[in-house]
C-alpha cells in the first residue's frame, strides 16, 4: 500500500484486540501489550484517517521528496504518492490494485494487490517474540511537522535486526516520522512528514492518477499471478536470527521468470526477511550484497538454485540467513 | 541568493561564482555577513542535518545558551580569511561556520528551527529538493522482489510508503522490453 496504514483484515485484527484487552492486566507481558496496542493505533489512524502531507524519505545519503494523499471512504482506502522531485513517479492505490506510474518512460506498472497479507494479526506469540527481541521504550515527545508527537524506541537485543524508532500524532496516533537505526546509532533510512493536514477535505478527484496513461502511448504492465499459491516448497533456512518465524510458504510468479519462484518469509513481529529460490539458468545473474535504504538484499548461487534474500535487516544477517538456505 | 547558497553547501560553486557570493552577502561589502544569508545558510544545514538525523537539537539548550551568552564577554571575531588554493569542496565554507560569529548564530538559528515557520521549512525543502536531484539512487534491488516482500513485511506495513518509495526508485529507469 502506499499508506501508512497496516491492511485492512478486520476479523483477525478483532482477535488482536481481544488478546490485548484479556491480556492487559499481565505484568510481565505489559511492555509486550504496550508495543503491541502503539503499533495497533498507529495502524488503525492510518487507515481510517483522512490526510494529505509532504513525505521526505532519506537513504544512503539520497532525500526523496513526496506528496501523499489518503482517502478513506466506505470503508476503502484510496492513496497517492507522487513524487516531487528527480524523475516523475507516482503510486496510486485504489481498491484491488496498486499502480506505478513513469511518465518518462511511458510506462505503467499494474499490480493487483491489496496488501491485506502483511501484518495480519500480532498473534500473542509474535508479541512475546517482540517483547523478547526488542526492547521497547517510551521517549520523551517532540514536534513533528507541526504536530505534538509520542516517540517510541524498539531497540533490538542482539546485533542481528536494526532498531526502529517510531513518531506518531499525539492526538490521533498516525505515524508521522520513521527511523531505522544500526546498532551502533547510525541513521539507515528515515521517512518524516514535514507537513501534514489531518483535516483536509478529500475527494475521490483528487486521489485519481495525474496521467490518463493508455495505449499506444504508454505501455501498460499487467504484473499475472502474482498472487502467491501457499504449498510446501520442500526449503527452509537452517540459521535464522532467534525470534524469526515463517509466516508465509509458497510459490509466485514473477516478471520475467520462466517457473515459479519458491517464497518463503520469516518475521520477528516487526519485520520481515523473505527468502526467494528458483532454478538456476544460464542467463547471468548478479549476486552478492545489495542494498536500498533499509532493506538488504543479499543474492547467491548453490549448485543448481539461486537464492536470494531480502529484508529490512543489517546485511549480515540477510547474508547468514542466504547461505543457511537448503533443502530440508 | 538561496540557491547560490545550497550550491556552496554542495561544493558546486567555483571561485568567481564564490567571490560573487561572498560579495552578495556582506552588507555593506568587506563587513560581516548579512544576517539573513548566514540563517539561510544555517537553516538549510539545521533542516538538512535533521532530516538525516545526524544533529539532535537539545531541549533547553536556548535557555541555557542564552544565559550562558548574557554572561559572557564580547568577542570580536575575525573575519572569515580564504586560504590560497584549492581547497577540497564543503571544507573551507564550513570553515566559514566555524568562526565564533557563526557559531553564535549558527546556536540561535538552529534553536529557533525548533518552532519553524512554514516558509522556512518550504526554502529547506526547495534546497533538499535540488541536493536529491543531483544524486542517482543506486538501483540494484529486484522490484519484483522487492514488491513481493513488502506484502508480508511487518514494518512495511506501517512505514508502507517507504517501501513503494524504495521499489519505485529501483525501477524508474525501467528499461522498455
Amino acid at each position: 500500500m502506499i499508506g501508512w496504514s497496516w491492511p485492512p483484515c478486520s476479523t483477525r485484527r478483532l482477535s488482536v484486540g481481544a488478546v490485548i484487552v484479556a491480556t492487559l492486566a499481565a505484568g510481565p507481558v505489559a511492555l509486550a501489550q504496550d508495543a503491541a496496542a502503539w503499533l495497533a493505533r498507529a495502524a488503525q489512524a492510518a487507515r481510517t484517517l483522512n490526510y494529505t502531507g509532504t513525505l521526505v524519505y532519506h537513504h544512503s545519503g539520497n532525500v526523496e521528496t513526496s506528496r501523499l494523499i489518503h482517502l478513506a471512504e466506505g470503508g476503502q482506502e484510496y492513496e497517492k504518492l507522487t513524487s516531487l522531485d528527480g524523475p516523475a513517479r507516482e503510486v496510486v492505490r485504489s481498491k484491488d490494485e496498486v499502480r506505478c506510474y513513469f511518465p518518462d518512460a511511458k510506462i505503467v506498472r499494474v499490480d493487483p494487490r491489496t496488501f491485506r497479507n502483511a501484518f495480519p494479526a500480532l498473534t500473542l506469540e509474535q508479541q512475546q517474540t517482540l517483547s523478547r527481541h526488542y526492547e521497547f521504550k517510551r521517549i520523551k515527545g517532540e514536534r513533528v511537522a507541526g504536530l505534538a508527537a509520542e516517540v517510541v524506541r524498539f531497540e533490538p537485543k542482539d546485533g542481528m535486526r536494526y532498531g526502529h524508532m517510531f513518531w506518531s500524532d499525539a492526538a490521533t496516533g498516525l505515524l508521522l516520522k520513521a527511523r531505522l537505526l544500526t546498532e551502533k546509532g547510525d541513521v539507515v533510512e528515515q521517512f518524516a512528514f514535514t507537513d501534514i493536514n489531518l483535516n483536509a477535505k478529500i475527494d475521490r478527484e483528487m486521489v485519481k492518477p495525474s496521467w490518463t496513461a493508455a495505449p499506444p502511448d504508454w505501455q501498460i504492465k499487467h504484473v499475472a499471478a502474482t498472487e502467491v499459491v501457499r504449498h510446501q516448497t520442500g526449503w527452509s533456512a537452517s540459521k535464522l536470527p532467534p525470534g524469526f518465524m515463517k509466516i508465509m510458504e509458497g510459490y509466485r510468479t514473477l516478471r520475467d521468470k520462466r517457473y515459479p519462484v519458491a517464497h518463503l518469509v520469516f518475521s520477528d513481529g516487526l519485520v520481515a526477511v523473505s527468502v526467494f529460490i528458483e532454478p538456476l539458468f544460464a542467463t547471468p545473474v548478479e549476486t552478492g550484497p545489495s542494498q536500498q535504504g533499509g532493506l538488504n538484499v543479499y543474492s547467491m548461487k548453490t549448485d543448481e538454485y539461486l537464492v536470494t534474500v531480502l529484508g529490512e535487516a543489517p546485511p549480515a544477517t540477510v547474508r547468514q540467513i542466504a547461505q543457511s538456505v537448503g533443502k530440508r | 541568493m538561496n540557491e547560490d547558497i545550497s550550491r556552496l553547501m554542495d561544493g558546486e560553486l567555483d571561485d568567481a561564482a564564490l567571490e560573487r557570493v561572498f560579495k552578495a552577502t556582506r552588507r555593506p561589502p568587506q563587513a560581516e555577513i548579512s544576517p539573513d544569508a548566514l540563517a539561510t545558510w544555517v537553516c538549510y544545514h539545521a533542516i538538512g542535518d535533521s532530516l538525516r538525523g545526524t544533529r539532535a537539537v537539545i531541549p533547553g539548550f536556548a535557555a541555557r545558551f542564552a544565559r550562558a551568552l548574557a554572561s559572557e564577554p564580547t568577542v570580536l571575531a575575525p573575519a572569515p580569511r580564504r586560504r590560497p588554493g584549492i581547497v577540497q569542496p564543503g571544507t573551507w565554507a564550513w570553515g566559514i561556520a566555524a568562526t565564533l560569529a557563526a557559531v553564535t548564530v549558527v546556536g540561535w538559528t538552529a534553536l529557533s528551527m525548533l518552532d519553524t515557520p512554514p516558509s522556512t521549512v518550504a526554502k529547506v525543502r526547495e534546497a533538499v529538493s535540488v541536493r536529491a536531484a543531483q544524486v542517482k539512487p543506486p538501483a540494484s534491488v529486484p522490484a519484483d522482489y522487492l514488491l513481493a516482500h513488502h506484502e508480508y513485511s511487518p514494518a512495511t506495513a506501517i512505514q508502507s510508503v517507504g517501501t513503494y518509495l524504495r521499489a519505485v526508485v529501483t525501477q524508474e529507469s525501467e528499461p522498455r522490453p
